[in-house]
Formats: structure tokens, sequence, C-alpha cells
């Protein structure tokens, strides 16, 4: 059902500082040349943050991802989640997707609970019919009660947390990209999101989990894939892969 | 030719993503009504309020009775605010969505589409002054304003590639949206929204070279009961026909960049 393809897929990016992103320097530079400018002041720096990256993932692949921070978890990520088209190489990626990168995404703070449930089920694909469907599974999990009648501007950070996983991990899609998200909450809260998230990882085809816990990819992956540098070092069973993850921090 | 497939395929899916669009641009006025019963109607009723101060004071200046002249600049100042609202508003249409877009892999038009939207519901709160106007003016509306929706459309369709190219060039260059806003600002000026055309000759530059003055040639003269000139028509399908060819090209080469300089 779900298939994705990376072939040599890389990520360039440009990050330009507040005189690259100007049209009047820009234009500077195209027509004055060097002459007035600083030539060891480059306004724009390119980044490869993620460097011919090629693998298959089929239904069943339960994938874990790690490495440092920077390491080029979060860009493939988005990659995975065509946000990001590949500046070079390739990605195919088949399934409907559903990304847990940023939780709060889309969130308008003056709108109430029930407002914020059917404006971010839009966001995830889901018609006016079917975002009223999930309304009672939100209101059940979150565990809100009155609150959703009110504006989010109201909830404590941890309330808006609740509110949004509720959402976002109502709808069951193809392919699951999470990242960092488990352990979300209070003690209590926490265990029944890891309830919920096992319930969600096994009813998708393909799930991706970006950690720096090396328990939680133990227990939710059977394949992991080891990022260094923007580079896939290594991909393979967990325990192989974290072993050799873990040696390498060593070193 | 295959960068302008790309373009056009943006395009179509940013309608295709139409849930997505009305239900922003809903929200995006919906929020203005929360905090105040009156909402966006508080900046009609500033319009208002503009229009019959400035309509007293530039009847006497142009030497014509309130009668004649407040329906020019009403009708006017009302068309003025959505096409310059949505050119300068089009420039942030990506930048303001940038959490989204990183997000969610969804057609760029349909950010644009946002900014369109969210402009025509807040053109309807404006529209209310102008059978107000009318009555108490005494101008007679007649079969012309039929002629009203297609001229509405003719100059969507042209804000819309407009503002699609700013929405890309102000992602990558920061200073656009000042830039925009101050070009808008003098074209307020040399396009007939305060002054009648025919006070010019008709063959005036300003009117010829404007594309604002075609613009509001073709959306006003319906409302006031004459017959817009042939030539608006021309010039606004020619930069229909010219200027979503190079936005659609220009969109194909770049609108896949446009998160990456978010």
């Amino acid at each position: 059902m779900a298939h994705i393809v990376l072939d040599k897929a890389s990520v360039a990016l440009a990050v330009y500082n507040s005189r690259g992103r100007a049209l009047k320097s820009e234009i500077l530079r195209r027509t004055v040349g060097g002459g007035l400018q600083n030539d060891r002041d480059s306004s724009v720096q390119v980044i490869r943050a993620l460097n011919a990256v090629s693998f298959e993932a089929r239904d069943g692949d339960r994938i874990g991802l790690v490495g440092g921070n920077g390491a080029g978890k979060t860009t493939l990520l988005r990659v995975l989640s065509r946000v990001y088209p590949p500046t070079s190489g390739t990605a195919t990626i088949e399934g409907r997707i559903s990304s847990l990168i940023d939780l709060s995404m889309g969130m308008d703070t003056d709108a109430s609970g029930y407002d914020n449930i059917e404006m971010r089920s839009i966001m995830l694909g889901l018609n006016h019919k079917q975002a009223q469907a999930i309304v009672p599974d939100v209101e059940e999990f979150s565990q809100l009660g009155e609150f959703l009648s009110l504006p989010i501007r109201t909830y404590s950070s941890g309330m808006m947390l609740r509110l949004a996983f509720a959402v976002s991990t109502a709808v069951h899609p193809d392919i699951l990209i999470l990242d960092e998200v488990i352990g979300v909450g209070d003690a209590a809260f926490a265990e029944r999101a890891e309830k919920r998230l096992h319930g969600m990882i096994q009813k998708a085809s393909i799930m991706f989990l970006a950690s720096h816990d090396n328990a939680s990819i133990q227990r939710f992956c059977n394949r992991t894939l080891w990022m260094k540098g923007g580079t896939l070092m290594m991909d393979g069973a967990p325990e192989e892969v974290l072993a050799a993850y873990a040696a390498d921090g060593r070193v | 030719m295959g960068l302008v497939a790309g373009g056009v395929a943006d395009v179509v899916g940013g309608f295709g993503a139409w849930r997505m669009w009305w239900m922003l641009a809903k929200n995006d006025v919906i929020r203005r009504y929360r905090r105040s019963r009156v909402g966006q109607l508080w900046l009609t009723l500033s319009m208002a309020v503009m229009i019959f101060g400035m309509g007293g004071i530039y009847a006497s200046l142009f030497g014509t009775s309130m009668a004649d002249y407040l329906p020019h600049l009403g009708t006017g100042l009302v068309l003025w605010g959505l096409m310059s609202q949505t050119i300068n508003e089009s420039c942030s249409s990506f930048t303001d969505n940038d959490s989204i877009i990183r997000q969610v892999a969804l057609p760029r038009f349909t950010y644009l589409l946002r900014t369109i939207a969210r402009n025509l519901f807040i053109f309807a709160h404006n529209l209310i002054i102008l059978p107000v106007l009318f009555l108490v003016t005494g101008t007679v509306i007649d079969w012309h304003i039929l002629l009203f929706v297609p001229g509405l459309l003719l100059v969507l369709a042209n804000l819309a590639w407009i503002g699609y190219l700013l929405a890309i060039l102000s992602a990558r260059f920061r200073d656009i949206p000042q830039i925009v806003a101050s070009i808008v600002q003098v074209a307020f000026f040399v396009s007939p929204v305060v002054f009648k055309p025919s006070q010019l000759r008709g063959d005036h530059p300003v009117l010829i070279l404007n594309p604002f003055a075609s613009m509001l040639d073709v959306m006003r003269e319906p409302l006031v009961g004459h017959l817009p000139s042939a030539t608006s028509y021309l010039i606004l399908l020619g930069l229909l026909v010219v200027g979503w060819l190079v936005a659609l090209a220009f969109s194909g080469k770049y609108s896949h960049r446009v998160v990456y300089w978010l």
C-alpha cells in the first residue's frame, strides 16, 4: 500500500543572512560585482543537510532514526513528508502521510478547542464530516472536558499539547512520521499517549520515529537508520545500529 | 513548456485544496469578530467616513456636486481597497504560512487563494457602503451592473498572477513587500480613484499604461450605470495571458524552492 524509495536524495539548504535576503544587495552584487562588497562577507552559505541518502521502505517497516543534533534527522523526515523536495536525487513516496513534527501547527489561539479540532483536521486532509466524526474521540482522549469550548489561549502548554496530540493522532495515515513526540505531558498522560501511539503505529503501513531515546526505538522499531552529518551511516536491525551508534559516540 | 506545466499543476492543485484555503480565509475574518461584535465592520465604517469626508473636499476642489462626485469616489475607494490589499498581502502569502508549509505538502497556490479569498470576504463587507451611497446621491443602477461580475473576475484573475509572482519573490527577498507597498501607494495617486478619467485626455498615458486604471474601469463603470471602454478589456485580457504565462513558468522553476527560503 505504502512504498518509499529514496535514490541518492540530497538536500542543499541555502542559508541567507539579512544581507542575502535583500533584493537591494542582490542587485548591487550583480551589477557592481565584488567591487563594493567585501568578498569574505558571504551572504549565502550552503549547507548539505542531506547527502545522497538511498534506502527503500515497504509495508510493515517501523523505522527508527538515530543521530546527534544536526545530523539531518528532521531534514530527512521533511523529505519523507514531501515537504522538502530533494535538491538532487529522487524521492518517490506513495501513500497518505501524517507527520507529527510540529504539534502546534496551525492552531489559532483565539479560537475555541472545538474550532481548532476542525481546523487542524482539515489541515490533515479530512473533510467537514470526517472532522466532526473525530470530535468524540478527541474529547475522550484529551480529557479537556468543558475547556474545549474556551479559546485555547486560556490553556496551559500541557493542555495545548494534549489537544494537538489528540487531534493529530485521531487520523490514520499510511505513513506516519514522528519526531520526538513520545513522552509528552504529565506522567498519566504520557502513558495513555504511548498506548495511543502504539495503536496508531500498528495501523500505519510505514512508520518513522526520530528519537534520542534508545528504549523507545527498541520498543517500537524493527529497523533503524543512523544519520551522521547528513549521511546515512548504517541501516539495519535496531540492536546492531544502536550498538554501532553508541560505539561511535564513545570514540 | 515543462516549466509552465509545473506551474499549472501547482495552480490546479491549489484549487483542489479548496477546503484548506476556504477554512483559513473564513477563520481570518471570524477572528476579527471574536474580540468585538462589530468586527470587520469597523474598517468598513472607517472607509465610509473617509468616503464622505474626502467627498466633501474634493467635490468642491473639482467644482462638481456631491451627488455627481460621491458615487465615483465611493466606488473608487472600495475597489481600490480590494486591489491594493490583495497585492500587498500576497507578498506575505508564503511567509505568513511558513509553519504550515514546513509541515504539510500542499500546492503553493493554496496559500495565495487564502489571501485572495480573505480579501474577497472583506470586500463583501465594504460593498455594503455602495447601495447606501447610491441611495443618498440618487444614482440610478441599470442593466450595466450585470457587467460587474465578469469585470471583477477579470481583475481577480489578473491580481492572482501578480500576487503569485510577488509571493514567490517575497519569500526569497524580504524587502519586496516594502517596495511593493511604496509602488501601490504611488499607483493610488496616478490611478483614477480620486480624480475622474474624463478630467484627462482619453488617450492620456496614465489611463493606457496604468493597468490599475483599466481594472477600475471594468469594475466601476458597470456599478454607476456606464459601459466600460473596450480598451480596458483588451488591456486586461492581454495582461492576463502574458502575466499568467510568466507567472506559471516562474512558479514551475522556483515554487519548489520556496520551502527552503522560509
